[in-house]
């Protein structure tokens, strides 16, 4: 008898939801011992689906049809304190943001304890000690002083470490992992993987995880099931699945997930249209008063670009790669360094002297729900720029039209305002309003990070074909190193504000120089993947 | 869901609207409808409601009680409107100003708003109003120096906030000046919380100007509801019309405004809940 | 716990009571009428050699500088000079009614937050109930009464109509009581003034308490505390309302500020002998010393408040540094 199996089950959303069922007649099993992944894009069902089996649905979200069979006991007939007593001992879970999933103003120490003492008789002293234990065996060093410890002043892959800690407490046959990585940087989350993987084989325990990223799946899942729409349009083993899918939409979707395997060729020589060196950006913290040390986010940061190229910045968080784009753009002042356009240096200019060179350098951001103005049509969003250069209101329409069909959109969008699009959409719009300055170059902050991942390929497609249409000098920054193997031709990689290791992208990816890059290439989910 | 549907959506917000409008009617009819002001003596004093000509009865001295409540509702709109566009006025201004520069400005304009909040703003305003002399127009005044701060620390807030936004990046990215930003960009987005804490400012300001009336702070000429409650403390043990009436005007105005500040926060962020 | 951060916020206090003092002191001396035709008025003598008596005794023939200096440095050493109406040093009249003042704020608080916190917390558990609209219109209509009136009201329905409490003053005059009966006494009076002071702010935790714990409610802690298997009272209790509590210190620290200055229409109409009965008499007799003695202990006061609420809010919330 499988572990746990979910039968037929649906889910309805409360009135005045996009659609009436979040989760459709969907059936899946998991066995003892076993990693089942469920992968989708955004709105498939798949984290719903997981909460489910906890019991732990939303108000106003009703399980309407179907089972939820544990050990063959239907869960979704069992009382609200039958749930109660399953939840730590039987199923445990995990979320995606450690940093909201644990509470701000309690210790670590008491809230794994609660865990433990929600259903041990046990006094809180033992049930930390026990605690500590647990924090030493999910790798964290000094459990001691951990137990003292507010979440805040825990690093992301250290709470999410507490978070498992506490899930495993009670030694659950079942783990459920919603997205656990996703808000982590790339190494942190290949040790998190790691950690998952040796705990669920040194207990047998089974494992629901819940991910859209299918390098995941390939490291972690021994069967997967893939949702849309709150429908499974395919599962089976991870082999099966991946290597020869059945259903178009799985392979549309392994298709669009960047490989980073094939390496844009070495970019023409040309001239540098950008040059930056020296640059440098100090943050201090508190006012005028205030005695804290000031923190470096771009140190000494040098860089050339030309047209018709892509430069990649790659980073974690912290690496300072945001912080330099947005020195190099002039939305802030450097500390130190020039910023060479055209051999005119930008970076200590007047603003008056600046204000005719901006629309040379454009940007494209990383959040498309805060990146247009919400109360503004999408005409004047776009059109905005040209006008403030004296360009006459009718033929920036007009061009504006043009450079919407450009970048996929219908021009009869110019009447709309930005909610009534997507993400994707909103990205388009995003880069037409960068477009339509006729800019050189072209700065993308993370552009696709917020996206689903075939929305992404789609918009990565279209930022490469604009570069070449338009021999636009493009700055990429990303996290992801997939995606900037997919667009740049050269790569420079960042960390803790300076530059470690730069090159050609194939050189980086084959024959990486620093042991940094070496660790980020390791992290990449799914890289034994054929 | 346009924003009228939204606000229209709530019955207290209905309510709220419906009363304040009967009561500006009431306010701007007084004159036409009591020709003889609320100041002449018409009948013997402390008759209650219900005597023969007087239908909310007579104060201590003999004044129709029905005609002071009207000519009060006009006192009371008044320096509730105006003191309250005066702060908001000033507090937008300021407040945007230090939200949308940062720096000295900013830490200049907390040094102030501070300064307000430490000193004892009521005594202020009876000293402000007592130095002014007291009239309709050192109320407005007074209460307006008093309150501006509240607005310009929330003004300052949403400019704080919304100053990172990318949207904002972007505007001075493709060549936006300073002040074309604050306009276009900023300000429609700030005025949600503006437009909500005007409109409980309005009630609060009412209930600041019956406390200043009551107080004998009032202007000496004019009829007020705080005034009349003042007058009819001595009385209140036996004609408890002459106090409750008033009282439950001020009541009835200022749970109408806050009926319409609640719906327009909810009609302004239609993404809050419960 | 910082001390150089404490030593820094007290500091700050001198700074903004110099501050207080400057301007009330501008303030009060542009208004129109001098204190010594104010004492002479009083009086009944108005001829020229007394009121040029007058000026001397208190230093108003002075040149204005020379009047702030004076008047500064003598604050700086406790004294916050004479009344021109009754003739006593301010701070002892202000420090006779002080604490009667902070009395029935501190009652006022209490109730206030008390009873704010459970009104609110109730009608947080079950959204859009019977129980949450009740709490909801009763705390608007809260907001909407007028204070002086509402007290009116109380010492109509209680002193008059019922004869259950007594509707003015803070002891039975003549009474002498000592000991636990002048307690009790004083406890009855304290009722209808502190509950009329409480009210509007018991409105303002209500609400405050709703929409923090239906915010809290939202958060994904709130969802591991459920998923480690507790029950929902513990859920309740140790997640949320502990972190919906963390708004709430602001609030209290700003209830007791509003409270310390802006007794004075309750004082006026229950006759309590406090700073702000004290307040609007000087201001009526033009008694520009009292007034600024006033604004000076009050800010002193709410600076001190200020500075405790920080420290509180900083033990609620860890993650808040003091000293940012």
């Amino acid at each position: 008898m499988p572990l746990l199996a979910l039968q037929n089950l649906t889910i309805a959303l409360p009135q005045g939801a996009d659609r009436p069922l979040a989760v459709e007649d969907v059936s899946l099993q998991i066995g003892r011992n076993e990693i089942v992944c469920i992968v989708g894009e955004s709105g498939s069902g798949k984290s719903l689906t997981a909460h489910a089996v906890m019991g732990l649905l939303p108000r106003g979200v009703v399980a309407t049809g179907g089972g939820i069979l544990f050990e063959g006991a239907d869960l979704l007939k069992e009382t609200q304190e039958a749930m109660r007593r399953r939840r730590g001992p039987d199923i445990a879970m995990i979320f995606q943001d450690p940093m909201a999933a644990l509470n701000p103003v309690m210790t670590v120490g008491h809230q794994v304890a609660e865990q433990i003492r929600a259903h041990r008789a046990l006094s809180e002293h033992r049930a930390q000690k026990q605690t500590e234990e647990l924090l030493g065996q999910m790798g964290l060093k000094d459990p001691r002083g951990l137990l003292k410890a507010y979440p805040h002043q825990l690093s992301g892959g250290q709470r999410q470490r507490v978070m498992i800690a506490m899930a495993l407490s009670l030694s659950p046959k079942l783990l459920i992992a919603d997205e656990p990585t996703t808000a982590l940087d790339v190494t942190t989350q290949a040790q998190i993987l790691k950690l998952i993987k040796r705990l669920q084989a040194e207990r047998a325990m089974s494992v629901l995880f819940i991910t859209h990223d299918f390098g995941v799946v390939a490291d972690m899942a021994d069967s997967v099931a893939v949702m849309r729409h709150g429908r499974i349009v395919e599962s089976g083993t991870t082999r099966q699945v991946l290597g020869s899918p059945a259903h178009d939409y799985t392979r549309a979707l392994l298709a669009a997930v960047p490989k980073g395997e094939n390496y844009l060729p070495p970019p023409a020589q040309a001239k540098a249209l950008v040059q930056v060196s020296g640059l440098t950006k100090r943050f201090r913290r508190g006012g005028l008063f205030s005695r804290s040390p000031a923190i470096t986010a771009v140190d000494q940061v040098s860089l050339s670009l030309s047209r018709g190229e892509t430069l990649g910045v790659v980073g974690e968080s912290g690496s300072g790669k945001s912080t330099l784009a947005r020195c190099v753009i002039r939305l802030l002042d450097p500390d130190a360094g020039e910023v060479l356009l055209d051999g005119a240096d930008i970076a200590h200019m007047r603003e008056r002297r600046l204000r005719p060179l901006r629309r040379r350098i454009q940007m494209v951001f990383q959040d498309p729900f805060s990146s247009l103005n919400p109360r503004q049509t999408i005409g004047d969003i776009v059109t905005a720029g040209p006008r403030i250069l004296g360009e006459d209101a009718g033929q920036a329409r007009a061009r504006a039209a043009e450079t919407l069909e450009l970048v996929g959109l219908k021009p009869e969008c110019m009447h709309r305002f930005p909610h009534e699009f997507s993400g994707g959409q909103r990205q388009r719009i995003g880069l037409a309003r960068a477009l339509m300055l006729k800019p050189d170059v072209l700065i993308a902050d993370e552009p696709v990070s917020a996206l689903d991942v075939t929305v992404q390929a789609q918009v990565l497609k279209l930022l490469d074909d604009v570069r070449r249409q338009m021999n636009l000098a493009m700055l990429f920054i990303t996290h992801d190193m997939r995606v900037a193997a997919e667009v740049c031709h050269r790569v420079m990689v960042m960390r803790h504000g300076q530059v470690v290791e730069e090159g050609l992208t194939r050189d980086i990816f084959t024959a990486p120089a620093s042991d940094y890059t070496k660790a980020l290439l390791a992290a990449i989910p799914g890289r034994q993947w054929p | 869901m346009s924003f009228a549907r939204r606000f229209f959506a709530s019955p207290p917000a209905i309510f709220g609207f419906a009363v304040f409008l009967a009561i500006v009617a009431i306010a701007l009819a007084a004159p036409l409808l009591f020709a003889r002001g609320p100041l002449s003596i018409v009948d013997m004093p402390l008759l209650p409601p219900g005597s023969p000509g007087l239908l909310a009865g007579s104060d201590v001295i003999g004044r129709d009680m029905a005609v002071g409540l009207a000519y009060g509702a006009r006192i009371s709109l008044l320096v509730g409107i105006a003191s309250t566009c005066c702060a908001v006025g000033i507090g937008v201004l300021l407040g945007a100003i230090a939200g949308y520069y940062g720096g000295w400005l900013d830490d200049l304009l907390m040094r102030v708003t501070e300064f307000f909040q430490i000193i004892p703003s009521f005594v202020l305003l009876m000293v402000l109003v007592a130095f002014l002399q007291p009239s309709l127009g050192s109320a407005v005044i007074g209460i307006a120096l008093i309150t501006w701060p509240q607005v310009a620390r929330v003004v300052r807030g949403q400019f704080l906030s919304l100053r990172s936004r990318e949207f904002v990046e972007a505007a001075r990215i493709i060549g936006m000046g300073d002040a074309r930003i604050i306009f276009t960009q900023i300000l429609p987005n700030a005025l949600p919380p503006i437009v909500v804490v005007s409109s409980m400012m309005v009630g609060n300001a009412i209930l600041t100007e019956s406390a200043l009336s009551f107080l004998g702070l009032g202007d000496p000429n004019l009829m007020s509801w705080g005034s009349m409650i003042g007058g009819s403390r001595v009385a209140m043990w036996v004609a408890w019309w002459t106090t409750v009436l008033p009282g439950l005007c001020i009541v009835i105005t200022v749970l109408a405004l806050n009926f319409i500040g609640d719906g327009l926060n909810d009609a302004l962020n239609p993404r809050r809940r419960g | 716990m910082k001390f150089s951060y404490i030593a820094g916020r007290l500091v700050k206090t001198v700074l903004i009571t110099v501050a207080v003092v400057l301007l009330s002191f501008f303030l009060i001396r542009a208004a129109p009428g001098d204190a010594a035709t104010v004492m002479a008025g009083q009086t009944g003598f108005a001829d020229e050699a007394y009121m040029k008596g007058l000026r001397a005794e208190y230093g108003l023939d002075q040149p204005l500088p020379v009047q702030l200096w004076r008047y500064v440095s003598r604050v700086a050493q406790g004294d916050l000079g004479t009344s021109y109406v009754r003739r006593q040093p301010v701070a002892d009249i202000i420090l006779e009614r002080l604490p009667n003042t902070l009395l029935l704020d501190a009652f006022a608080l209490l109730v206030a937050a008390a009873g704010g916190i459970w009104l609110g917390s109730v009608a947080a558990r079950r959204p859009g109930s019977a129980g949450d609209s009740a709490v909801t219109v009763l705390a608007m209509l809260f907001y909407a009464v007028p204070q002086f009136w509402l007290g009116m009201m109380m010492v109509l329905v209680f002193a008059v109509w019922f004869h259950l409490l007594p509707p003015f003053g803070i002891e039975t005059m003549g009474a002498d009581y000592t000991g636990l009966a002048r307690l009790g006494d004083v406890a009855q009076h304290i009722i209808l003034p502190g509950m009329t002071l409480a009210l509007f702010f018991l409105a303002s935790y209500a609400r405050l308490t709703r929409t923090a714990m239906i915010d809290v409610a939202d958060q994904d802690f709130v969802k591991t505390a459920r998923a480690k298997g507790l029950t929902e009272r513990q859920v309740a209790r140790r997640h949320i309302l502990r972190n919906a509590l963390i708004p709430l210190v602001t609030y209290a620290g700003l209830q007791a500020s509003l409270l310390v200055g802006g007794s004075v229409l309750v004082e006026n109409v229950f006759s309590w002998p406090g700073i702000g009965t004290l307040a609007f008499q000087a201001v009526q007799s033009r008694d520009n010393p009292l007034l600024l003695g006033i604004f000076i202990v009050t800010a002193i006061l709410v600076s001190l408040f200020n500075l405790i609420t920080d420290i509180a809010y900083s033990i609620a919330d860890p993650r808040v540094e003091l000293g940012r």
